[in-house]
């Protein structure tokens, strides 16, 4: 078995990755943008299986997705600089957004 | 990026246009100057704008090219990304502490490539178009950025590695830490620039609250082209706006929230966004309420005047509180002054808060500088000598001596230069080295 096996010493700087460096300086990633993050993701991954059943409003983003106007319009716009949505037609003094390519 | 020396001619705080034109003028005479922005990018706020009035050229067309004559003169050493941490008089001279940021990557080996930002996984709000679109926890700060350099903001990194991975050039550094410089100058002009009074200032009108409730400078973002929407929609739900309010001296003179002064720009940003907004949207209707508009500069009466021909609805009244209401839109409540003095309710999809000019900067602590009763550095010779500030050899120029438009803020911007210029002649007693070389 593995008795002998002394724990792992912590790194000395010189030992870590840069990237592991700027963490422990900065003491990990906040609370807060952990959540940032995770709902960041969950948010991403609706709207594209949204999207992916059909063009839609933000209105109509935010209904499927059981989220709010402003947070799905704030999202879709950050897909939209991703590349990943292209505008199409109005509807009713709304822009209807696709996947691009879809 | 080149060293910083251990002495120049003037230091320039702050690159926005009055800065970059301080610190041409100033090197146009010879002068080896040290042109530092707290920013990642010079432009300052001018950049960020969609259109100027009164004569409706691009804003960054025009400030983009003096920012590059900037950061290519032969004099200028641009040091983005560092903050002064100290300025003390030394002599006719002083002597300027600064703190160097890290960008977290090596600048001369950056390309500016952008392939850091598609990596990075996470959004963040993105600063310079005040918070409606997003950036990258590691990014250029904007497309006309000088220098196109990245950055990254380690309170938003979430530690994936996947930019440094993937940077062509090997330029990523994690381990940067910031770095304290000190050098000598001769002159100093302070050109710290403007920010807006906070849009919690009048919580009646729900700025920072109510969705569709828009500062002026989310507005310019907004109708630029390379904008976080890349059209004119409501931040609440994406609708075109049919029916759109600009609500005046919502953070001027008002003396509950501390700003007495007129901020002097108000009106004519309110009636350039207006009239563009009547130029973007077919059939928009947008109505400016007002105590009572100035037009105060040289062909500003009569783009007052255009705007009202094409469309844009002047009314004098007072708002006194905006509600939403159902499907995000807005209840604005006006006192009307005119014949009637009626109050009336009227809905709106959007409402810009023409918000008042507030200074950027406080000197305190890091020069002994005097500052006014509204914030912005006392002026002691106001009529005779209006950018010498309270110190010898320390020149203001710009929205750091009070609120201003474009071309107010250049022609201080040359008087500081000169100034600075006659100040380091008087002291030195010659001409700058930089001319004797140019002259052999």
């Amino acid at each position: 078995m593995t008795d002998n096996v002394q724990p792992e010493a912590p790194k000395t700087e010189k030992a870590k990755r840069p990237i592991e460096i700027l963490r422990d300086r900065q003491g990990g990633m906040s609370k807060e943008l952990k959540e940032r993050f995770t709902e960041q993701q969950r948010i991403y991954k609706a709207i594209r299986a949204a999207l992916k059943a059909g063009p839609k409003t933000v209105p109509q983003l935010a209904a499927e997705c059981k989220l709010e106007p402003p947070q799905t319009m704030w999202h879709l716009m950050a897909l939209r600089r991703h590349g990943e949505i292209v505008e199409g037609a109005e509807e009713n003094d709304y822009v209807v957004y696709r996947l691009k390519g879809a | 990026m080149p060293e910083i020396r251990s002495r120049y001619d003037a230091l320039v705080i702050g690159g926005g246009i009055a800065g970059i034109q301080a610190a041409l003028d100033l090197a146009e005479q010879g002068f080896q100057i040290l042109l530092v922005d707290k920013y990642p990018s010079i432009g300052g706020v001018m950049v960020g704008l969609n259109k100027v009035f009164p004569t409706l050229d691009c804003s960054s067309c025009i400030c983009t090219p003096r920012m590059a004559e900037a950061a290519h003169h032969d004099r200028i050493q641009l040091q983005t990304y560092t903050e002064v941490a100290a300025v003390r008089k030394d002599g006719a001279g002083f002597e300027v502490q600064l703190t160097v940021k890290p960008r977290y990557m090596n600048e001369d080996a950056c390309i500016g490539c952008g392939e850091c930002e598609l990596a990075c996984p996470i959004d963040i709000p993105h600063e310079f178009d005040y918070g409606l679109g997003s950036r990258k926890a590691i990014y250029i700060p904007h497309g006309n950025a000088i220098p196109q350099k990245g950055v990254l903001m380690p309170e938003d990194c979430v530690f994936c590695g996947k930019c440094e991975r993937i940077c062509p050039t090997h330029c990523i550094d994690f381990t940067q830490e910031p770095q304290s410089v000190t050098t000598s100058v001769g002159a100093v002009v302070v050109a710290t620039g403007l920010d807006i009074t906070p849009m919690g200032k009048k919580p009646e009108y729900g700025g920072g609250r109510l969705a569709n409730v828009m500062s002026p400078l989310q507005m310019e973002r907004v109708q630029s082209s390379n904008g976080p929407y890349g059209r004119v929609l409501r931040p609440a739900d994406g609708k075109i706006p049919r029916s759109i309010a600009y609500v005046q001296c919502a953070g001027s003179r008002d003396r509950s929230i501390g700003v007495p002064y007129c901020s002097r720009v108000c009106c004519m940003y309110a009636i350039k966004q207006a009239l563009l907004l009547r130029h973007y949207i077919h059939g928009v209707d947008v109505t400016l309420y007002h105590m009572d508009i100035r037009a105060f500069g040289k062909g500003y009466e009569q783009f007052y005047r255009r705007a009202m021909a094409e469309g844009v609805k002047i009314v004098k009244g007072k708002v006194g509180r905006i509600t939403e209401v159902d499907n995000y839109d807005l209840l604005v409540r006006v006192e009307l002054l005119d014949a009637d003095d009626r109050v009336v309710e009227r809905r709106h999809d959007l409402v810009v808060l023409a918000q008042g000019i507030v200074a950027a900067w406080n000197p305190k602590g890091v020069i002994d500088l005097s500052v006014a009763e509204d914030g912005f550095l006392q002026r002691p010779q106001a009529k005779l000598n209006p950018s010498y500030t309270t110190m010898e050899g320390v020149f203001m120029a710009g929205a750091a001596a009070g609120p201003k438009d474009i071309p107010d803020a250049i022609v201080e911007a040359g008087e500081a230069a000169m100034s600075a210029a006659i100040y380091l002649y008087r002291t030195r007693g010659r001409a700058p080295a930089a001319a004797h070389v140019m002259a052999h």
